[in-house]
């Protein structure tokens, strides 16, 4: 037998989704877009008066369609406040200026038409760029929580320590003043970034971030105490034998995605280690050598983390 | 106005459409690529039809919410199917735990088939085939799900799988292999 079965052979007919499910997106995007689109018919309904009044309508109508560097903002509890005033129910917040939340107050952002970043008491954050190319804001202290429909690449949110790449995806992001804090990915994937150091976490996994350090290795949520304890001690406090002793020893099938990691943030004599467990858990396809992932190769280690990913 | 169209037929015109707004050309957008995008789902959670719909909505809106950030059909395709792996490689993880759901697709239930009960040995076949199909581990159940629905290249298909090419070539020839292997009966 051919080793490829024709298409035809497959016999798997295409199914009909059924109607409702459109009747839920309606709904949603009723929910979500609604004020958007009727902005432009009512200023179409005025022009219609008079001639003047249609070139007005005209100017106006592409006025409110051209993107503001500005995003919208709903109070949700208490007295969130932008700058020094105080929001009502609604505000917007433009670049450059700061969101505070108190001990009894949140609110949230709906960030352009990509998503919304729900922000937690007790936080401030600056809002610093909204055009088609790049939505960002900074997390100055506290926490939030972010949900983006987006491409790639599109948001980002800086601490002083790092910046969290949306790859598509919901997480909630933690940092002090000074940065140390934590990411939790509940949805996607995020690419934690700083200073050429790059960590990615997918949904499950967490990843903290310290001062003057950056990210450091992602683990998942349900991988072992002893696990998570050693990956803060090996990263943020001397990357002891001990600790990366503990974490190869506690590596389940899913933790590659912290081995994988520390494959390149071990000293070289460990990374042998490091290599030997990945390989005992998960061995590497045929086209990945032993000596390119020593050496760091990045084509080798691209392709042994896209073999890896689909465990994590 | 562009209801009915086929995938194909989907133009950047549509698109634009789309992302000022214009709810029919969404409507127009969803009925071209729903039933593609409902069924790569539901071969891949095993005839989950409660699975499925979830995939296919919340592929959908994610597609129509983002869609302002789009500027060509190529990124679109694309986008639209690296949103289909990854709800699909989500929902995975999240029915991990509690294993998926597995309940037989019955094709002569189906809505939008052929009158299969007329053929028996055809229904067999087919029921075969999705058997064999179900039972690939993830990664190589996605790449002959997009290959088989939606004839992706291997560039598209790498772009939407976020891996080499390579990775998609070996992964779709060892995942051809073992449907070869399993359905060798059928000879």
């Amino acid at each position: 037998m051919n080793s490829r079965p024709p298409k035809e052979r497959l016999e798997l007919p295409l199914v009909k989704a059924p109607d409702s499910i459109w009747t839920s997106i309606e709904a949603a995007l009723d929910a979500q877009i609604q004020s958007t689109a009727a902005r432009p018919r009512q200023f179409w309904a005025w022009g219609l008066g008079a001639a003047a009044l249609i070139v007005i309508g005209v100017f106006v109508w592409r006025a409110a369609n051209t993107p503001k560097p500005e995003w919208n903002v709903v109070r949700v509890d208490g007295q969130p406040s932008i700058g020094s005033r105080p929001i009502g129910d609604a505000a917007k917040i433009a670049a450059g200026e700061r969101l505070r939340t108190d001990a009894s107050s949140r609110a949230r952002i709906a960030v352009s038409d990509i998503g919304t970043v729900e922000v937690s008491p007790n936080t401030q954050i600056q809002m610093v760029a909204a055009r088609p190319s790049e939505q960002r804001l900074k997390l100055i202290s506290g926490e939030i929580a972010a949900s983006v429909s987006a491409p790639p690449r599109l948001f980002f949110v800086d601490t002083p320590a790092s910046t969290a790449v949306d790859l598509g995806c919901a997480y909630t992001m933690k940092a002090d003043g000074e940065g140390n804090g934590i990411l939790r990915v509940t949805l996607g994937w995020v690419s934690l970034e700083w200073e050429g150091r790059e960590s990615l976490v997918p949904a499950g996994a967490s990843c903290r971030t310290r001062k003057k350090v950056g990210p450091g290795t992602p683990f998942f949520e349900d991988a072992s105490q002893l696990l998570k304890d050693a990956v803060a001690g090996f990263d943020f406090n001397g990357a002891s034998d001990a600790d990366l002793e503990t974490v190869l020893a506690e590596a389940r099938v899913r933790d590659t995605l912290t081995l994988w990691h520390l494959l390149s943030r071990v000293a070289p004599a460990d990374r042998p280690r490091v290599y030997r467990r990945i390989a005992e858990i998960a061995p590497p396809p045929a086209t990945v050598s032993r000596d390119k992932i020593l050496q760091l190769d990045r084509a080798a280690l691209k392709l042994w983390r896209e073999e890896l990913a689909w465990k994590w | 106005m562009v209801a009915g169209l086929s995938d194909r037929e989907i133009t950047a015109d549509i698109i634009e459409s789309c992302r000022k707004g214009d709810r029919e050309a969404f409507h127009a957008l969803f009925l071209a690529y729903k039933d593609k995008v409902y069924s790569i789902a539901l071969y891949f959670f095993h005839g989950d039809e409660a699975a499925a719909g979830d995939i296919t909505q919340q592929v959908f809106l994610k597609l129509l919410l983002g869609i302002g950030q789009f500027r060509n059909e190529a990124d679109f395709s694309t986008w639209l199917y690296r949103l289909v792996v990854n709800a699909c490689m989500d929902g995975a993880r999240r029915a991990k735990p509690q294993k998926l759901v597995s309940r037989e697709i019955d094709i002569d239930t189906l809505p939008g088939t052929e009158s299969l009960e007329r053929d028996f040995a055809r229904a067999q076949t087919a029921r075969s085939v999705r058997a064999a199909l179900a039972a690939l581990p993830v990664k190589f159940r996605l790449p002959v799900l997009l290959r088989y629905f939606e004839d992706l290249s291997y560039s598209e298909m790498a772009s939407a799988m976020k891996c080499s090419m390579g990775t998609v070539a070996s992964r779709l020839n060892r995942a051809h292999k073992m449907l070869a292997e399993k359905l060798e009966f059928l000879r």
